[in-house]
């Protein structure tokens, strides 16, 4: 690889990474509006408001720690309670679902907005990031103070904002998807359900048959769910699981961004 | 430095059979689509203070020259330059989200005008009172009536005073008194010298407001300049294409608030008067009778009348306006006004009245019906053409050659 070559890999890596960066602090207020409207419509006729979007996933941990824990009574071998190894990582994942599903159909939600009128488009896809990011951040918080004490209720908030910051260069990519390639985009729920059985999430990274052990390299959510299972419940991980899935972001940063402003002038077209 | 320039702009519209399609062409760079050439290339220069006037027939791509000028659509090449702040009336209220209330709608257009909160505050009661949206302003836009919705929007987007405004057909917006409302803030607009770049089909007023006309047809520029020229080569071309002529007068049931409205406008010859009359060319007088009712409030109307032939053309017009005349009307605001034509001069055929009911300065259009009433025409001589234009012969002796012998 020539020196050019590298230089010019680099510069499009960091105008990738730097990108959706620059954008949310340029358009930090239309963003706040935008995300606070999205809380507004959500639970409007409500009593309580947006304590809804907080109380709806506190629910489903209830139902869960409910079933497995005082129904099913599941118990493993290990020094963790697989109650708690589930919920660490089952609603970093119900975040992770619902920021994909959303992104997908962020483009033609919010089209009314760009259509006819100039509007800043690259902050779409941080919209359902922010919307689903923030209530479920602070449900996380609660959730790890209770499971594991109250010191790891801000550790808990970070590492979740930190696993949405991760999924920046996919929501750009999904809404590239929702609105240029249909029939993907249908399959693509499907897909996401998917991966949640292919990650180590309801079960245990050492529960998946030996011979199929070595391919969890190949799946980054697995790695990211090891890293968030190693630091809140102190099992065991290594630094390459934290590694690959950043090479990756990398990449997928500079992928989506760039493809994404390629696009941009047929957007309006498209819908 | 020029206002807008356009550096051969063009624009061509793309089809695609799948979104697909779309995808692989920006991705590999090969055409997938039936292009449609929309605007060919157009270079134009237009300095601060100029109003710009652009007609043409429907279809001649004078709203994509807007949208291109307005930035809400990419040209497909050429290079666009508008400087200072650029404010579009084309689809007013299209950047509004349905769901948000207009409080936050406002907030929400102000952001992306690229207004400070601050900024946007001290400008808040200023639009909401200019809007007349009153209690509804924490209701979400889309319980809005279409009247309500596009006050709204318009008061936003004038709310900063824009250096370039481009407006699409109507120099005016909703209903009203706040059709003249929003007329008066563009015309004051123009009065500080900013620019503007209109659309309009009303020939009269891009003849009455416009330093500057462009006549687009077929995706062309076919001709640049004072707007009396362009009117005429255009009013040229269109003559030949029929207009249809809808009789369209609806008596007003009650006082137009902040507007005005024709109550009825008659026609008077040989005795008889009502829609349609009968008349002989050169001999028949033609009394032409126009009743309104108007808003006390604001200053006296002007009535115009234009004669039209039946392929359409303008034969004649005549306004009070331009000749001085003074309208007279009671405290309640209805008026009368009567326009006398001895003799009429037009030749044989059918002509059809259009009178339009206008502000006091005789540019804002409260009110314009076609067919108003209808003229029938009949000829006693073999004169051909559309009139008979007033003339005399001398019989003259005739010039004598120069002799060769003197």
């Amino acid at each position: 690889m020539s020196i050019a070559t590298i230089s010019r890999l680099s510069s499009v890596v960091l105008r990738g990474v730097t990108g959706p960066i620059v954008a949310l602090f340029r358009h930090w207020e239309l963003i706040k509006l935008l995300v606070r409207r999205d809380f507004a419509v959500r639970t409007s006729g409500t009593s309580i408001g947006a304590l809804w979007l907080v109380a709806q996933p506190a629910l489903q941990v209830v139902a869960f720690w409910f079933l497995l824990d005082i129904v099913l009574r599941v118990r493993m071998p290990g020094r963790v309670a697989f109650v708690d190894y589930f919920l660490v990582g089952m609603i970093a994942w119900l975040m992770v679902a619902e920021v994909l599903n959303r992104s997908l159909s962020v483009l033609i939600d919010f089209s009314a907005l760009y259509q006819r009128s100039q509007f800043p488009i690259e902050i779409l896809p941080l919209i359902p990031l922010l919307v689903a990011a923030v209530p479920f951040a602070l449900v996380y918080a609660a959730m790890l103070g209770w499971i594991v004490g109250p010191g790891a209720a801000l550790e808990g908030a970070l590492l979740l904002l930190g696993l949405a910051f991760w999924l920046v260069p996919l929501t750009y990519l999904f809404a590239i998807i929702g609105l240029f390639v249909k029939d993907l985009a249908q399959t693509l729920p499907f897909l996401i359900t998917m991966a949640m059985y292919l990650t180590p999430i309801m079960y245990m990274p050492e529960m998946v048959p030996e011979a199929l052990q070595p391919y969890l390299v190949l799946n980054p959510m697995a790695d990211l769910m090891a890293v968030l299972h190693g630091l809140v419940m102190d099992l065991p991980w290594d630094a390459a699981q934290l590694l690959r899935p950043l090479l990756l972001w990398l990449l997928l940063m500079a992928l989506s961004w760039g493809l994404f402003q390629r696009l941009r002038p047929h957007m309006r077209e498209a819908l | 430095m020029s206002a807008i320039s356009l550096r051969q702009v063009e624009k061509r519209y793309r089809l695609y059979r799948h979104g697909f399609d779309r995808l692989v062409e920006a991705l590999t760079g090969r055409a997938r689509h039936t292009p449609i050439q929309a605007l060919h290339p157009i270079s134009l220069e237009v300095e601060p203070g100029e109003v710009v006037g652009v007609i043409g027939r429907n279809g001649a791509g004078k709203s994509t020259l807007l949208k291109l000028i307005a930035g809400t659509m990419p040209p497909s090449a050429g290079e666009i330059v508008v400087n200072g702040r650029v404010t579009a009336l084309l689809e007013l209220g299209s950047g509004f989200h349905p769901e948000m209330s207009g409080r936050e709608n406002i907030f929400l257009s102000g952001t992306i005008m690229g207004l400070e909160r601050s900024q946007i505050e001290a400008l808040y009661d200023g639009i909401v009172d200019f809007a007349g949206i009153g209690g509804f302003i924490d209701q979400p836009v889309k319980t809005y009536s279409s009247g309500m919705f596009v006050r709204l929007a318009f008061a936003v987007a004038t709310a900063v005073e824009p250096d370039v405004l481009v407006v699409d057909e109507a120099l005016s917006v909703g209903d009203g008194a706040f059709a003249r409302k929003s007329f008066d803030r563009i015309m004051a607009f123009r009065e500080r010298g900013r620019t503007i770049f209109f659309c309009s089909h009303s020939l009269y007023q891009v003849e009455a407001l416009c330093t500057r006309a462009i006549w687009i047809d077929n995706g062309q520029m076919r001709m640049v300049g004072t707007p009396a020229d362009v009117i005429a080569e255009y009013s040229e071309a269109l003559a030949g294409v029929p207009t249809a002529a809808q009789p369209s007068l609806e008596v007003a049931s009650q006082q137009p608030q902040g507007s005005a409205s024709f109550r009825t406008v008659e026609v008077e010859a040989e005795g008889a008067r009502g829609r349609t009359v009968h008349l002989l060319s050169g001999r028949s007088d033609l009394w032409v009778h126009f009743d309104f009712a108007s808003d006390p409030a604001i200053g006296t109307p002007t009535v115009a009348m234009e004669f039209k032939s039946s392929d359409g053309k303008v034969v004649a017009s005549v306004g009070t306006t331009h000749e001085g005349v003074h309208v007279e009307r009671d405290s309640a605001g209805n008026g009368r006004v009567s326009l006398f034509y001895p003799r009429l001069p037009l030749l044989r055929g059918r002509y059809s009245v259009v009178a339009h009911l206008l502000c006091e300065r005789g540019i804002h259009v409260y009110e314009t019906v076609e067919g108003a009433a209808q003229l029938v025409v009949a000829q006693e001589t073999l004169e051909q053409g559309v009139v008979t234009l007033p003339h005399r012969w001398e019989p003259r002796a005739p010039k004598q050659v120069a002799g060769v012998g003197e």
